[in-house]
């Protein structure tokens, strides 16, 4: 379900091409006002047997029906569903421009034949009605001011209400204050809404809504590059454990970039690689893929490794890689040259990825590298020659920049400083107690992977009662075969000569 | 804002101009002007103030820290510099811009340096109010962002020749303490690049003045000073003994065994 919000958070240019393409491949859909009615019953469903999942299959189209939305569908949909003097349709309604007021009883007939309900539906259904409106509202700049306010009135009714059934509707709903704050640029004022909302929430246990709010919280932390405020959520909040894939791909995500602030690398590779395992497919979110790697590659390099070449070629990401690539390859060759002018070239887009900082950082990584190298390939080289080749400034320098890579563990060697040059000892051998402790954490990953998914295993409801009656079966087989070799074994016993003396 | 108040400020202003501020007397200004902000409810803005008088008390704490950092009192400047964190980050858009901010915000970054919290010194940098490409060509806070780049990489002689280039006056009270850290960064380099040095080149290269202060940090390391050949030698660390770790072993082979038997 939430892969649809993924794309809207994050580059929404990217996603345009294959929403069309979607709407293509569906044939002969049926009509929005028809799919919100059918939604809202499969809302009531879900609200009279108690099962969540209706409501999450409801929610799962909303990012392809909020693109046909217009102010008609959404009238007929409301003049549907309420019986016709209900308040909560007037109230409604009232959000809508009233120019259509003339005409839409004829568009009932065309679009419906059937008439409208008598009843009163589920307050859930009401609500998502106003979720739709919202993004309905949200969608043209003129009408952004009344988002807020209605997102505003439904947050109050939610909170009122306050049912159990209406929390996965109510997480969607936070979404959508997000994004109607965001567009009125005003998305730091929604902080203490969000904030309460948070409290409120975990005191209900109310763990989608939690999840959501969670990370619109960091959300908003970071884009604001308060970072401080953002560990401190992080640290003080525990992220509800059942939220669904998309919230813990995108918390992922927010703590890899944390993390990679602070410099702890390898936990902030680890939550990326659980963001990128966790997001959904590259064709369907390609914004927060492309989001996601961006950052994983510099985290990947800031920790010395260098990313596969194959990463670079993939078609979602090639493109929006491209000027990571050439700061790949200058680490890589341990240019200095080459990495500044990758940098100074690709600075703009740097900025607006909000990377450029952490592959500033990446200079001492060009250095090491370059230092690596030259320390492979040459048994003793003096350190003007490092000097030169390194493009460092004075001879000074170099000699402290070699120390420093001796001490920490980059190249072994030693520098005889009489007469100014490195001389480098030989590769460490490869076997050593590092090893077998690399080895046990990949066979603990493997068990830990292996477990983990045999306690995901899920098996539908009475699917062993047929095994039952065949387990049945054959253990009355069984107790046949058992006989049949007691009555042998009886044979057996008659033989006489074999007792037990022998 | 009350008018002993405003005296006092004016009092206050006309001492940190001075050049030959007399610090005590600050100090005691200081600690008045605090409690007249606490009763008047500026120390910590809440809800709808004037922004005048909110502008005089950023005025206030921020010379506060100033004269922390004059004092030699680093936890002061600590926490002067967060209660200006809601002037600089909040009020930002309503209050005009101060020209003590960003020398303020770069002697925070020096202060994190000095203490060696580098993760906190980059959370600090990405919460700059400025566009990363553009910090550079601010002094304040690209004489901080050099210090750090250039410790990260080694060179040291760049951080010791920078410190005489600190944008404010303010900035050279963390001189000794940074190199008190970059000297220790560099011995602890010496010890494993070098077996041993003349005692002359490591005097240049530790960045003392004298032979005998020299000396006397070797001592006080645990290095053998040869004074007759003039040498230091570093301990050799002895060479690693390969040691089976086997009890660490077999516990492992231990729980893959079991692991393997729940799949089997």
């Amino acid at each position: 379900m939430a892969d649809v919000e993924m794309k809207q958070t994050k580059e929404t240019t990217d996603t345009r091409e294959e929403d069309e393409l979607k709407d293509e491949s569906k044939k002969a859909p049926p009509s929005p006002t028809s799919e919100i009615k059918s939604n809202i019953a499969l809302i009531e469903r879900a609200v009279s047997t108690l099962e969540p999942r209706f409501t999450l299959r409801v929610l799962r189209s909303l990012n392809t029906l909020r693109k046909k939305l217009d102010d008609q569908v959404l009238q007929d949909a409301i003049e549907d569903v309420y019986p016709s003097d209900s308040p909560i349709k007037n109230d409604l309604l009232t959000w809508l421009p009233p120019t259509l007021g003339g005409d839409h009883s004829m568009d009932i007939d065309v679009a419906s034949a059937s008439k409208p309900s008598t009843s009163e539906p589920v307050p859930e259904a009401g609500v998502y009605l106003r979720l739709l409106l919202i993004h309905h509202l949200t969608s043209s700049p003129a009408t952004q001011k009344k988002a807020i306010e209605l997102s505003l009135d439904t947050i109050e009714e939610i909170q009122t209400l306050n049912r159990r059934s209406m929390d996965p509707i109510a997480a969607k709903v936070w979404y959508a204050v997000e994004r109607a704050y965001e567009l009125g640029a005003e998305l730091a004022d929604a902080r203490p809404l969000f904030l309460a909302a948070q409290r409120t929430a975990s005191l209900r246990h109310d763990d989608e809504t939690q999840a959501s709010l969670i990370n619109r919280l960091l959300r908003s932390y970071l884009h604001y590059n308060l970072y401080d405020q953002a560990d401190k959520l992080v640290s003080k909040t525990t992220f509800p454990t059942s939220a669904g894939n998309p919230q813990y791909a995108r918390y992922h995500y927010f703590l890899g970039r944390i993390k990679a602030v602070q410099l702890n690398y390898s936990a902030a590779h680890t939550n990326l690689q659980q963001a990128i395992r966790r997001a959904p497919p590259a064709t369907l979110a390609p914004g927060f893929y492309q989001a996601v790697h961006k950052l994983s590659v510099v985290v990947e390099l800031l920790m010395g490794d260098i990313p596969d070449r194959s990463l670079f070629r993939h078609p979602v990401l090639e493109k929006a890689l491209g000027g990571y690539f050439e700061i790949v390859k200058a680490v890589r060759a341990g240019s200095l040259s080459q990495f500044q002018s990758a940098l100074s070239k690709h600075a703009s887009q740097f900025e607006t990825d909000k990377t450029y900082t952490l592959i500033v950082r990446l200079r001492q990584n060009v250095i090491k590298t370059g230092i690596r190298r030259l320390s492979l390939s040459y048994s003793r080289i003096s350190l003007r020659d490092i000097c030169v080749k390194l493009h460092l400034d004075t001879e000074e320098d170099a000699e402290y920049i070699v120390g420093k890579a001796i001490r920490d563990g980059v190249i072994e060697g030693r520098i005889v400083h009489e007469k100014g040059w490195l001389e480098c000892a030989g590769q460490k051998s490869g076997y050593g107690p590092e090893v077998s402790d690399v080895f046990s954490r990949r066979i603990a990953y493997c068990l830990e992977l292996h477990n983990q998914s045999v306690k995901a295993m899920r098996y539908p409801l009475n699917a062993h009662r047929k095994e039952l009656a065949a387990a049945e079966g054959a253990r009355e087989r069984e107790k046949e075969l058992a006989k049949e070799i007691q009555e042998g074994g009886d044979l057996d016993d008659d033989e006489p000569g074999l007792g037990d003396g022998f | 804002m009350a008018t002993d108040l405003g005296s006092l400020y004016r009092e206050l202003k006309g001492l940190f101009g001075s050049p030959h501020a007399d610090l005590k007397k600050m100090g005691v200004v200081l600690g008045k002007l605090k409690i007249g902000l606490v009763t008047s409810g500026l120390l910590v803005p809440q809800g709808d103030v004037n922004f005048q008088d909110l502008a005089v008390a950023r005025d206030i704490l921020e010379i506060g820290a100033f004269w922390s950092i004059r004092t030699r009192d680093v936890p002061s400047f600590d926490r002067y510099f967060s209660q200006l964190q809601t002037f600089y980050n909040d009020y930002s858009s309503f209050l005009p811009p101060s020209p003590r901010e960003y020398p303020l915000r770069g002697l925070n970054l020096i202060r994190l340096l000095t203490q060696n919290r580098i993760a906190d010194f980059h959370t600090t940098l990405e919460s700059l109010p400025l566009p990363a490409d553009s910090l550079a060509s601010n002094p304040f806070i690209s004489h901080p962002i050099n210090l750090e780049r250039w410790l990260m990489e080694g060179s040291y002689s760049k951080v010791w020749n920078a410190r005489l280039e600190a944008p404010a006056e303010e900035y050279k009270f963390f001189v000794d303490s940074l190199m008190g850290t970059i000297r220790n960064e560099i011995a602890s380099c010496l010890e494993a690049a070098y077996d041993s040095l003349p005692t002359k080149d490591f005097t240049t290269l530790i960045f003392f003045e004298t032979e005998r202060e020299a000396v006397a940090y070797a001592q006080h390391r645990k290095w053998e000073v040869d004074l007759i050949n003039k040498k230091i030698s570093f301990a050799k660390k002895g060479e690693e003994k390969l040691e089976i770790p086997k009890e660490k072993l077999i516990a492992a082979n231990l729980a893959y065994a079991r692991e393997l038997e729940q799949i089997v």
